[in-house]
């Protein structure tokens, strides 16, 4: 008897494990959690605006979407190698904030999808909300690899201060490489007042420099293309007749000159040392370098700095020579390839990168000045409320002339182009010969290449 | 008379399961139970991913999916005949053997021989030099960082007190690799010093005792002893430190990142280069295996001059 009434309740116990089993695998169809890395903040970042306009973000859209649940996970170190680690392994998140630089490897390890798909599953999203020239970033034929979040051109630097010392004016929006060099010349200061155009310069005794240039391509790929040069065929295949082109030996001996032969630059060792005692931001805002070239992002480190104020930051455009140019470093908003075997978690995550890249996140992320919204309309109100408006309005101008990072473009770029380019600029800094820096520079490269095209 | 055979009965004490039967035969069955763990380990952790590495190698695997990796089969190995960077690298590589391994080799077993007299604090001695051994790579590399910053380290403030010039030492090409390689001596000290320790401890008193009675001062009784008796230490530590030597990365990767103008740019941090920035596993795994190569070459030939000079009846 006991054994049967043991049975019935088994029984009964066995339905209702179905019946529920059954009700929550229902219930569960429609939900979605999509891992997301691009959404918190470094711990001593957190409490900050930014920090706060995330996590309304993450709250906002859950509300909107309740089906949807965002769980943000922070990036590891390393992130462009662990994310192709994780792609592998198969634990990479469903969307994630990605530089842009790394896309093309991404897109080569079939890692990531054409979120063209979202435009027909999401249609308030638009692509006339995105500025073209970050848009096109993600444009490769038909496909649209990811969306564009924001970025930021190469700009100048330059402490408004330094140019008073002088006795000279700040640079226009339109200056050119003459009237670069001649301001360099007046920069340049020794002890006693004197400007490297005047005879009496005292070459020991030298407090105050005009430019800063390094080895590194991304500091000076636009002073190439400025003089109608490139580095790198079209299509990727051969630096041979680009790279060793009159137009691009000619930029690099004028930037060679401006520390070897003008010396209005510091040397590679004066500016170790000059980083080693005080910092280089540190010493840009103390005045003894006046301009350098960075991104947007600097100016966070601007303004963090002890000795920070207004009046020793402002920037202006690159200079121009046969052309105008920059070049432009962006990033975005992507999605895990894996997302196109799940329609449910493929069309959340499109949802969630049109709420991403919608006027009122961009809009609300402005204040960590960054970089500029790839949205127009944020982007464009972001100058309105900017703390320095002519510095943004400024970032917004030299957009204008920007081309993208050439890493946008070619995989691989960074190990196979882009080091040995650095090097060879190190050389050529440290007083190397030009032509044979150059020669040996595009055998090398030229051999990677062909492996790589194979 | 017919005969009756009596067949064998089965009793319990026969009927033996697999388990029973296992473990009731020799010890020699009974080790390769104990020794399964770490077989276990060796194979998954070891021999697998030694086996993937060499299947790679021959391949152009830069994806995520191995399975669209194109088999290239001698390519790579041919492609790295000319690879003016990788050989550079393995030059730098050389060169900072070269430098460390007797360097390191003789200060440690300096340091050792002092450590090795009753002394009052030897102990604590012993353990301070120990210390950079288990210290982080990192913590190590930004406190070298501030010792030699040519402004305000102290190795610069030492060097202009006693009236000579400052050096760049991390940004100067020519003193960027003994930079490292005094950096790597410093924190790998104390191993060999507890290595040499040991060595000295080994060596018996009496002929120490044997050789004052004859007349011999320190150094002869060092020389003549000690330096002979220490042989198979010496081989140890200069057939592991060149193997070291070779596969440095940390200090490197750290410190420097390759520069000044590609001067510490060594064998393991190009590999590394390409595998995880430039996502080219299959030529990065065939650097692998030619270092390895060089490496195993490298050990055999000391095997093989130990050999020649009689030293392995030795130890």
């Amino acid at each position: 008897m006991l054994s049967k009434r043991t049975s019935q309740a088994g029984r009964l116990i066995g339905l209702m494990l179905i019946v529920i089993s059954a009700f929550t695998v229902f219930a569960q169809d429609d939900a979605v959690t999509l891992d997301v890395i691009g959404l918190t903040v470094p711990p001593d970042e957190i409490g900050t605006p930014l920090d706060i306009s995330r996590q309304e973000f993450i709250t906002d859209f859950h509300e909107a979407n309740p089906t949807i649940t965002i769980n943000a996970i922070e990036a590891p170190p390393e992130f462009d190698t662990q994310i192709i680690i994780d792609l592998a392994a198969g634990t990479a998140p469903d969307v994630w904030y990605q530089g842009s630089g790394n896309l093309p490897n991404l897109v080569a390890a079939e890692g990531i999808l054409d979120v063209s798909v979202c435009l027909d599953l999401v249609p308030e999203l638009t692509l006339d909300r995105f500025d073209p020239n970050f848009l096109s970033i993600h444009q490769q034929g038909d496909a649209l690899w990811g969306l564009p979040d924001g970025g930021t051109p190469m700009v100048m630097y330059y402490n408004p201060e330094t140019f008073a010392n002088a006795g000279i004016d700040e640079p226009s929006m339109d200056w050119t490489w003459d009237d670069f060099l001649t301001t360099m010349q007046e920069l340049t200061l020794d002890s006693a007042g004197r400007n490297r155009l005047d005879p009496e310069f005292d070459e020991e005794n030298i407090v105050q420099y005009g430019f800063r240039v390094r080895n590194f391509l991304f500091e000076w790929i636009y002073f190439v293309w400025q003089n109608g040069g490139d580095v790198i065929s079209p299509d990727g295949t051969t630096v041979d007749g680009y790279l060793n082109s009159p137009e691009t030996i000619e930029a690099i001996t004028f930037l060679r000159d401006l520390v070897l032969e003008y010396g209005v630059a510091p040397s590679p060792s004066a500016l170790d040392q000059l980083n080693q005692q005080f910092g280089f931001l540190t010493a840009f805002l103390q005045g003894d370098v006046a301009m350098f070239a960075r991104g947007h992002w600097e100016m966070v480190g601007l303004r963090n700095n002890e000795i920070y104020t207004e009046d020793r930051v402002n920037i202006v455009a690159n200079p121009r020579n046969v052309e105008a140019a920059t070049v432009i470093y962006e990033s975005g908003w992507v999605l895990n390839a894996a997302l196109a075997d799940d329609p449910v978690r493929l069309e959340a995550a499109c949802t969630l990168i049109e709420g991403l890249t919608d006027v009122q996140f961009q809009s609300s992320k402005v204040i960590s000045g960054l970089e500029i919204s790839a949205n127009v309309e944020a982007a464009a109100a972001a100058v309105e409320v900017s703390e320095y408006p002519e510095i943004s309005e400024r970032f917004v101008m030299a957009l204008a002339d920007g081309r993208a990072d050439y890493a946008t473009r070619f995989a691989g770029w960074a190990v196979l182009v882009e080091e040995p380019i650095n090097l060879m600029m190190e050389n050529i800094l440290a007083g190397g010969d030009i032509q044979e820096e150059v020669d040996i520079t595009v055998e090398e490269i030229n051999r990677e290449l062909e492996r790589a095209n194979r | 008379m017919a005969s009756t055979t009596q067949l064998p009965t089965r009793t319990a004490k026969s009927r033996k399961s697999l388990w029973q039967k296992f473990w009731s035969s020799t010890n020699e069955r009974m080790g390769y139970l104990f020794i399964l763990p770490s077989l276990t380990h060796i194979i998954l952790f070891l021999f697998i991913p030694l086996g993937f590495s060499l299947f790679l190698s021959f391949t152009d695997w830069r994806g995520t999916n191995i399975y669209n990796a194109p088999w290239v089969g001698l390519d790579n190995y041919e492609f790295m005949m000319g690879d003016r960077r990788f050989w550079n690298a393995m030059q730098n590589s050389a060169y900072y053997t070269l430098l460390s391994v007797p360097l390191g080799m003789a200060i440690s077993l300096g340091v050792a021989v002092v450590m090795n007299q009753k002394l009052r604090g030897t102990y604590f001695f012993r353990t301070l030099f120990f210390m950079p051994v288990i210290s982080s790579w990192v913590a190590v590399s930004v406190i070298w960082i501030t010792i030699l910053d040519p402004q305000a380290g102290i190795l610069n403030y030492l060097l202009t007190s006693i009236g000579l010039p400052s050096v760049n030492w991390l940004g100067d090409p020519s003193t960027a690799m003994p930079s490292i390689v005094i950096i790597a001596i410093w924190k790998g000290l104390g191993f060999q010093m507890i290595i040499w320790l040991a060595g000295l401890q080994a060596v018996p008193e009496v002929l120490y005792e044997a050789a004052s009675i004859d007349g011999a001062n320190s150094w002869q009784k060092f020389r003549s002893i000690t330096i002979p008796l220490l042989a198979p230490t010496s081989f140890f530590l200069f057939v592991t430190g060149v193997i070291g030597s070779f596969q440095v990365f940390s200090p490197v990767y750290v410190i420097t990142g390759g520069g000044p103008r590609g001067a510490t740019d060594v064998a393991v941090h190009r590999i590394y280069l390409r595998a995880f920035e430039g996502f080219d596993m299959g030529y990065a795994s065939a650097q692998a295996w030619v270092l390895f190569s060089i490496i195993f070459v490298l050990t055999l030939v000391q095997f093989w001059v130990r050999r020649r000079r009689g030293e392995e009846t030795l130890f």
